[in-house]
């Protein structure tokens, strides 16, 4: 490598370390705050590194709010909602993908169209089609929005992906006299194992980090997910409480964080060959 | 046989039905709503109106919403082209050879995107743009200037959503065009490098019409979120109890509040129809590829 070559490189190394540290300004200040003893932040002297360390705010998020029954909730909202949709959509894309029936196109079509009408314009339409089922403010009534928020997006991103996988190796298990049940468990999901992956956690984090359905239908903040604890306490509580926000929210994160990094090489093929987004 | 052929309708019923319960009955009864006068003092007795909502969004002129329409279109572009610039750039560079550390760039740039976006938004208003402990003012202090107040002019308040949502929105893309530039066969740069081609005659004739196609749906998408953008002008302008005075409405923030704050239903769910419509328009025009079935 030449002299000029390795200079530029210096200088594109600085720039990425530069942006890698513009981009991760806002989640290293909140943690610094939340690891500071010392609520100085009017003073002008802030710096990331804290002055007097201490897990003070964390301690008090965990025990004096009701963090732990809020992450109990949202753990129950986001499984359940991933299984449901997935044991819903798997079979619906995998006719999508290898069926051919009267009303496939239209259906195909229809779809996309459909996901065209922003959910929030829904809501209150929902609202009162819920609300005499008996789902409004309950676990129930939030799981089929979410499914159903969801669910265009799983069948046409799993869809997607379906079609890519090659027809003859099905053929093989036809032969062999495997039912669409066992084709779809023993051959398909194994084969559409980034597909299925990134759509159900495209599906956890979206229920994960959903807040404005939940304030809107659930009443009572002993029911409440994360997401919507946290979103209803700010307006009030955490305004005045910088630190413990900082805190609350970093906690929230970090399990989004984890399974956002363990599936990132399935992300690019998961999510491109269906050709949606939710 | 004849099971055979209603197995397929059989897969789809679970999800045709939640589908139907949770989108298409919610359009089919905003269309309806959307011809009442439905609003808190009608909420028993909504009166068939007519078109008297749709002539209300469009030719009222302060009803705000063909400045909202508007802005949410300049929002879009605005958006889009940054993304697209920025993203490409990062992406060409992590791919520069040589570039020892570009997984663990990309690893942090994907941050942005892996956080909750709620809470982010909600870190770049405590965290950034608060007037007195924000971490900009700070800066500008420190450096002997008046700090500003991000969120309440309507203009600074438009480009800190800009900023919030290209730091939000770039990992996808970066990710996205990464994935299109390492598809492309090295080779061609080779034989344009022999054949004397510079920098931007590659650019020009290699990597944007190889790249193009790849993104293209992706880029679509993108249009559609960015449109549809909820959060961040909500979070950071106009949340419940702590608007901060500037009205950077995007048409969905305007009819979110139409319905919600000022509980105004039958005009919101005109509003609600007439975006689902342009929507719709620009789907149409922008997603044959997408719009596929032969395969």
């Amino acid at each position: 490598m030449n002299y000029r070559k390795k200079i530029s490189l210096v200088f594109l190394n600085l720039f990425f370390i530069l942006i890698c540290l513009l981009c991760l300004i806002p989640i290293l200040y909140a943690l610094g705050v939340s690891l500071n003893s010392r609520n100085d932040l009017l003073s002008s002297s802030f710096s990331f590194i804290p002055k007097d360390f201490t897990f003070q705010n964390y301690r008090a998020v965990l025990f004096e709010k009701p963090f732990l029954l809020w992450l109990k909730n949202s753990l129950i909202l986001s499984f359940s909602t991933v299984v449901i949709a997935i044991a819903v959509a798997v079979p619906g894309a995998y006719a999508l993908s290898r069926k051919r029936f009267p009303g496939r196109k239209p259906i195909l079509n229809l779809l996309i169209l459909l996901n065209a009408f922003p959910s929030i314009l829904s809501m209150f339409a929902v609202y009162r089609i819920l609300k005499p089922m008996g789902l409004v403010n309950n676990f129930t009534g939030l799981v089929l929005i979410y499914i159903g928020t969801m669910a265009i997006f799983g069948l046409w991103n799993m869809k997607g992906y379906f079609d890519t996988i090659p027809l003859e190796i099905e053929e093989a298990g036809k032969i062999d006299g495997a039912d669409d049940f066992r084709l779809i468990r023993d051959i398909v999901l194994p084969l559409a194992r980034p597909s299925i992956i990134v759509t159900a956690v495209m599906i956890l984090i979206y229920v994960w980090n959903e807040y404005i359905f939940a304030v809107t239908f659930i009443t009572g903040s002993e029911k409440y997910t994360l997401a919507a604890g946290l979103y209803a306490l700010q307006a009030t509580d955490y305004t005045r409480n910088w630190p413990i926000f900082s805190a609350a929210s970093l906690l929230v994160s970090i399990p989004v964080l984890i399974i956002f990094f363990c599936v990132q090489r399935y992300m690019t093929s998961g999510l491109t060959a269906g050709g949606v987004k939710g | 046989m004849k099971q055979n052929k209603l197995r397929p309708y059989l897969y789809l019923t679970p999800s045709l039905i939640v589908i139907g319960l949770i989108v298409v009955f919610p359009i089919l009864y905003t269309g309806y709503i959307s011809f009442t006068n439905m609003n808190i003092y009608h909420w028993f007795n909504p009166r068939f109106i007519g078109f008297d909502n749709y002539a209300k969004a469009f030719f009222v002129f302060d009803s705000g919403f063909l400045s909202a329409l508007l802005r949410t279109v300049l929002w879009t572009f605005l958006n889009m082209v940054l993304q697209m610039a920025v993203a490409y750039l990062i992406a060409v560079l992590l791919n520069t050879e040589g570039l020892r550390a570009h997984k663990v760039y990309k690893t942090i740039l994907m941050f942005p995107w892996a956080m909750p976006g709620y809470v982010s938004i909600l870190l770049w208003k405590m965290g950034m743009f608060n007037n007195e402990y924000g971490l900009l003012n700070q800066w500008l202090r420190k450096l002997g200037l008046n700090g500003v107040r991000w969120l309440d002019g309507n203009v600074s308040a438009f480009l800190s959503c800009t900023l919030v949502n290209l730091w939000l929105a770039l990992p996808f893309m970066i990710m996205i065009i990464d994935g299109a530039l390492q598809s492309i066969d090295k080779a061609y740069y080779e034989s344009a490098t022999l054949d004397g081609a510079g920098f931007f005659v590659k650019l020009r004739n290699i990597t944007v019409p190889l790249v193009r196609p790849i993104i293209a749906p992706a880029v679509v998408i993108t249009v559609f979120t960015t449109f549809k953008q909820f959060d961040i002008v909500y979070l950071l302008t106009q949340q419940q109890g702590s608007k901060t005075g500037a009205d950077i409405h995007t048409v969905i923030t305007y009819t979110y509040e139409k319905a919600f704050v000022t509980n105004n239903y039958g005009y919101s769910s005109a509003i609600s129809m007439i975006i689902f419509l342009l929507l719709i328009f620009f789907s149409l025009y922008t997603n044959k590829e997408l719009r596929e079935g032969n395969r």
